[in-house]
């Protein structure tokens, strides 16, 4: 079998378990860990900073989503797109819930994202590994492309985000928008 | 790209917060155009997190989350609250005229877009532990001044935002807000502090009850809020979420 097919074939089992747990299925809940925990609990760790933080984050997402199983909709994005972005949302509610000392891992900690390609090696990426918004984002200038990236990985707002640059709340969402505006028309090219 | 798009973009950033953060939330639930926007967005930002490296969780976690999957939900305990909220309600009755009725705003449920048909099409209201998920949202004017205080619960994670920012702190009171049910009296949701967004997780019995509509009073307290033992102080707002 080929890499492909085997990614081609996990893609399709964890669609699988994902219609098997809206019925109640325990055993399509632990196909699912099994096969994004080590995924969603990277998101958890990069966006909480801390390890035990991001197991209460990790615990918490496949409970929701045990209890919310019903939420997914397959029309819309591949399953693990969807877990993806539903672990990282779930970890910047806790971040900002307020309960959280640490904060995401500061970026030279983890790596350097201005160079990160998306890691091959993963048989469940959220898209195809030339997804165009790793092309797009490259195309942006670099104060909105940090801008970005800092808010959807760090869960920062504008106004933090103002803060860490050291530049005014407008400018930043100037930036923001600019950067946001050209990677709409990049994609969509 | 339209206004609308580009605030889909920031709240799926989640570059919001206060205000803005709240009316984007109040358009996810109102609003399927807004909603299937962020979604989109959402969608076209995910590879980003392949950059992430994947780390393995302890061993522990899935027998974790095994157990909480058998455990009951959680009771409140609110025994000590039952008494201090007879005493109150009756300085409630004494002051009625000082509390105000409010007006909520509640949002209509939002279908998702691909939802199939239900077997039996029914207008009837969802049952309260349902999957009722959009928020509700609640602007609570403070007395008869110009204050307002801006509540939004949000069902699916069973979390209320708390937006204080139009209240200033007068050095003397806090503001505190409280869960009152028939039952059980009256849960402390904690001191509102004024100028400031809060989010805060509920427990789920909490979220329960406002599912079935417990009321929600604000009274005015010393600062730090109401100290155990002592009666809370005089109902400022109050009112309940409701679903339309």
């Amino acid at each position: 079998m080929s890499g492909s097919d085997t990614a081609d074939t996990a893609r399709a089992q964890l669609n699988a378990a994902m219609q098997r747990l809206a019925s109640g299925d325990r055993n399509a809940l632990e196909s699912i860990y099994r096969a994004t925990s080590a995924k969603l609990f990277g998101i958890c760790y990069r966006i909480l900073g801390d390890r035990g933080e991001a197991e209460d984050a990790l615990q918490d997402v496949y409970l929701s989503l045990w209890k919310r199983a019903d939420r997914y909709d397959p029309d819309r994005a591949s399953p693990i797109s969807w877990l993806a972005t539903f672990a990282r949302n779930r970890a910047i509610d806790r971040l900002r819930s307020g309960k959280v000392r640490k904060g995401s891992v500061p970026v030279e900690e983890a790596m350097d994202l201005s160079d990160a390609a998306p890691l091959a090696d993963e048989l469940l990426q959220s898209a195809e590994y030339d997804a165009q918004i790793h092309h797009c984002i490259e195309t942006l200038d670099d104060s909105q492309r940090d801008a970005i990236r800092t808010a959807f990985l760090e869960g920062k707002t504008y106004l933090q985000i103002a803060e860490m640059r050291n530049v005014p709340l407008g400018t930043m969402k100037s930036w923001v928008r600019r950067g946001l505006a050209k990677l709409k028309r990049c994609l969509d090219a | 790209m339209t206004e609308q798009e580009i605030l889909a973009a920031e709240y799926a950033l989640g570059l919001l917060q206060g205000a803005e953060e709240l009316n984007a939330r109040g358009l996810m639930a109102s609003d399927t155009g807004f909603a299937a926007l962020v979604a989109a967005w959402e969608d076209r930002l995910a590879p980003i997190l392949d950059t992430i490296p994947a780390l393995t969780p302890a061993d522990d976690i899935w027998p974790r989350i095994l157990d909480a999957l058998d455990q009951p939900e959680p009771v409140v305990e609110v025994l000590a609250l039952r008494r201090k909220v007879r005493r109150w309600q009756m300085a409630t009755g004494l002051s009625a005229a000082a509390a105000v009725t409010l007006a909520l705003l509640a949002l209509p449920l939002m279908q998702a877009p691909t939802q199939a048909p239900s077997e039996t099409p029914s207008q009837a209201p969802q049952p309260a532990t349902s999957d009722a998920a959009a928020p509700l949202v609640a602007s609570i004017p403070i007395g008869d001044t110009q204050l307002r205080l801006g509540l939004t619960y949000l069902p699916d994670r069973e979390e209320m935002l708390v937006s204080a920012s139009g209240l200033t702190p007068d050095g003397i009171h806090d503001h505190e807000l409280w869960l009152v049910t028939a039952d059980e009296g009256a849960k402390s949701l904690g001191v509102v502090q004024p100028g400031t967004e809060r989010r805060m997780t509920l427990d789920h019995a909490v979220a329960i009850q406002i599912h079935d509509g417990a009321k929600l009073v604000l009274t005015r307290e010393p600062l730090g809020g109401a100290q155990p033992g002592n009666d809370a102080g005089p109902v400022v707002a109050s009112g309940i979420f409701q679903e339309t």
